[in-house]
């Protein structure tokens, strides 16, 4: 069995006037979390409609679970689309199993499998409604079966957690888990840095249509170095971006996130902040997901600029 | 077929079928349409009671003729005047007291002949109601002849051989068809355009209905979820097949109680009713749904290219048009079913719905124009389904400013 759930070969799309992927070339392991990961405008959404055929690419290849990408293999691909949508007027448990038909399930099968996911998601007593009549957080989640419901083994959900209450979150985050403990390689993007720091397994992040950074997420941290300072304490702390060695501050009032220059070391930093604030904590960490993404994309725009 | 295509047909057709729009709309279609044919129909029928008219004579001698003949006179084998005495002798006092009773209504009308009637020819009519032409109509034909009779025979003619020779023409109109001949009273007209008109609307209507239904798809979102489910051509192609096929469905629903009708008064023994031939009703069916397809395709590429039903306006009108020039055109291919303007518009593929079938129900025309009609529509839906293909895989993933013309004729280069 082919290891690759999916693989992109050199894909290019351009529009009238502008090319919105270039040369993208990804790989997303079997039985993985991938966290797809760009500013807004980055191609995301353009190369995930490629994937699912309703954008064709100008070139490259496209491989789905080890086989060039035809509709059969596409059928074993749930999309959940950042433009989400449903039928207003229909009936939940209808929708439902059209959504599933659509993605070649029969009714009976569908039924089955519907009554689980509702009490699951806390639907069961809107399955007979119209789907204007559940709110927006309930839609979110119907969307979400109807993703489901065929048991596709690639599943790529487009924001998965928009929208949805703490609680909701949680059973979102143990179903993506639940469903890669069955077998499933699961494709999120997001802009949700922790969710995505703390659900993937490996990220790219792609920006201006081209990937700048790929690989496992401790790969990805390593790759930036240890040289991440977080720093709370009670003060004026401004004093600390003109120190000599820093690099960038990340300034959240009372919490900052020091960026230091390469081989710098850090004992300086912590002695004159124990000298001038009431420091309660000084740590060593790996850059955030959230710092990586920030630096690469801004980093890339001045390069480009 | 494929079960996607399935899926899509059977939730497009389910949803439409199910609404109340629907059921109302088929319920109260025959109910029209059998008002429309049938009131007319028994509205001759009963003509209600003959008129109660009394005859004031200044001539002094003309009134015994011209009672007798309208007590004579018939319209569709039934008298229509009640001739009541006049109130005097006097003429003008007996034509102030029969105004008088036409007032309060013991009377229905007054005929008064002047002194000279005779001579000029005039005569006045008084009534309530002044508008029911026909009974005018036989009223002057009637009083019309007893003057022209008293006038040939002061000239010296025998009063019979005068009858004999001036008796009035009794003109039946009747439609010449295949299937035999048929008294026909202008009913066939009224047919025409009522099977017309019910075309022209369901047309627009189912047309629409796909437009509308593809905007909707666009402003719910639902439509990227459905394209990564489905080939946008497979979409496509269940809406137009799902949609019409519930217009198809009313439209069936309608043909039938057409037909239901026209067999139910032919046995009443009604000769108001025109005849309802299979090949009417087959062709009212087969123009209704290539007349669909060609207008639906068109419909589903506007409606995917726009983001509101507002913005939908200004570019569907160039797909009205011809069925614009058809409604303007249809009275004068009604008199010259067969002249050089009836044969153009009905081969030209957004009129031939419309005209063609216009031109079957007054006139059979030739088989070889018929088919001739029908295949150049079919080259004409096949045209407008390649274009609304190309435009609408484009145009169902394009959110923001509406799409100009030339842009929209560069999707479709470029798809």
């Amino acid at each position: 069995m082919n290891e690759k759930a999916l693989v992109l070969k050199g894909i290019c799309k351009a529009f009238a006037g502008h090319v919105a992927v270039a040369d993208l070339s990804l790989e997303v392991p079997r039985n993985s979390i991938f966290g797809l990961l760009g500013p807004n405008g980055a191609g995301k959404t353009t190369t995930l409609r490629m994937v699912m055929d309703i954008l064709g690419p100008d070139s490259g290849t496209i491989e789905i679970l080890g086989k060039p990408a035809d509709h059969a293999a596409r059928d074993r691909i749930g999309y959940m689309p950042e433009e989400r949508g449903l039928y207003p007027r229909m009936v939940l448990e209808e929708q439902l199993v059209f959504m599933a038909a659509i993605k070649g399930l029969r009714k009976r099968e569908a039924l089955e499998r519907i009554g689980p996911w509702l009490e699951r998601l806390s639907l069961a007593d809107w399955r007979k409604r119209k789907t204007n009549e559940l709110s927006k957080g309930m839609q979110q989640k119907a969307q979400f079966i109807a993703t489901v419901l065929h048991q596709p083994d690639v599943l790529i959900v487009d924001e998965p957690m928009s929208g949805l209450d703490p609680v909701g979150m949680d059973v979102m985050r143990e179903a993506l888990i639940d469903m890669r403990r069955a077998g499933a390689t699961i494709v999120l993007s997001s802009h949700q840095m922790e969710t995505v720091e703390r659900l993937c397994d490996r990220v790219a992040l792609i920006n201006r249509g081209q990937k700048i950074l790929d690989g496992s997420v401790s790969e990805v941290k390593a790759r930036h170095g240890k040289n991440t300072v977080a720093l709370a304490f009670e003060g004026d702390g401004s004093f600390i971006e003109s120190l000599p060695g820093v690099a960038k501050v990340t300034d959240f009032g009372q919490y900052f996130e020091v960026r230091l220059e390469d081989g710098t070391d850090p004992q300086p930093l912590l002695h004159e902040a124990a000298k001038r604030l009431k420091l309660r904590r000084f740590e060593i960490v790996e850059p955030s997901l959230h710092d990586i993404f920030v630096e690469a994309v801004t980093g890339h725009g001045k390069e480009a600029a | 077929m494929s079960p996607k295509l399935w899926a899509v047909i059977k939730r497009e057709y389910v949803e439409r079928v199910r609404t109340k729009a629907f059921v109302i709309g088929t319920i109260l279609g025959p109910i029209i349409m059998g008002a429309l044919m049938v009131v007319p129909m028994l509205a001759a029928r009963s003509k209600s009671k003959p008129l109660r008219i009394a005859v004031v004579d200044g001539t002094g001698d003309l009134r015994g003729p011209v009672e007798q003949a309208l007590r004579d006179a018939v319209d569709d084998d039934r008298k229509r005047f009640d001739v009541q005495p006049p109130a005097g002798e006097d003429a003008e006092a007996a034509e102030t007291a029969c105004k008088k009773a036409v007032l309060d209504k013991s009377l229905d009308g007054c005929l008064s002949l002047p002194k000279d009637a005779v001579s000029s020819a005039k005569a006045s009519y008084y009534g309530r109601n002044v508008s029911n032409f026909s009974d005018i109509r036989t009223l002057e034909r009637t009083v019309s002849k007893v003057l022209v009779t008293r006038r040939l025979t002061s000239a010296g003619l025998d009063a019979a051989r005068v009858d004999d020779l001036t008796r009035g023409l009794d003109l039946r109109t009747v439609r010449v068809s295949e299937q035999g001949e048929r008294e026909d009273k202008g009913a066939a007209m009224l047919l025409a355009m009522i099977l017309m008109m019910m075309l022209y609307a369901g047309l627009l209507m189912w047309g629409q209905a796909v437009m509308t239904s593809v905007i909707e798809e666009k402003t719910s979102r639902v439509v990227e979820v459905m394209a990564s489910g489905v080939p946008p051509t497979t979409l496509l192609t269940g809406k137009l097949l799902g949609v019409g096929g519930a217009g198809l469905t009313q439209y069936l629903v309608w043909a039938l109680s057409l037909l239901g009708v026209s067999v139910a008064s032919g046995s009443l023994g009604a000769t108001g009713m025109p005849e309802v031939t299979w090949l009417m009703l087959a062709s009212f069916v087969l123009f209704y749904v290539l007349g669909f397809l060609f207008y639906a395709a068109l419909y589903a590429a506007i409606g995917s290219a726009v983001n509101t039903a507002q913005e939908a306006q200004s570019l569907a009108f160039p797909v009205l048009v011809p069925i614009i020039v058809a409604m303007v055109c249809w009275p004068a291919v009604m008199q010259s079913p067969d002249g050089p303007l009836a044969f153009t518009v009905s081969m030209i593929p957004g009129m031939s719905p419309l005209m063609m079938f216009l031109r079957i129900v007054i006139l059979t025309p030739p088989v070889w124009q018929m088919l001739l009609s029908v295949a150049l529509l079919v080259l004409g839906i096949l045209g407008a389904v390649w274009f609304a293909a190309r435009v609408y895989r484009v145009g169902i993933l394009m959110y923001g400013k509406r799409p100009t013309f030339p842009e929209i004729m560069r999707w479709v280069r470029h798809s």
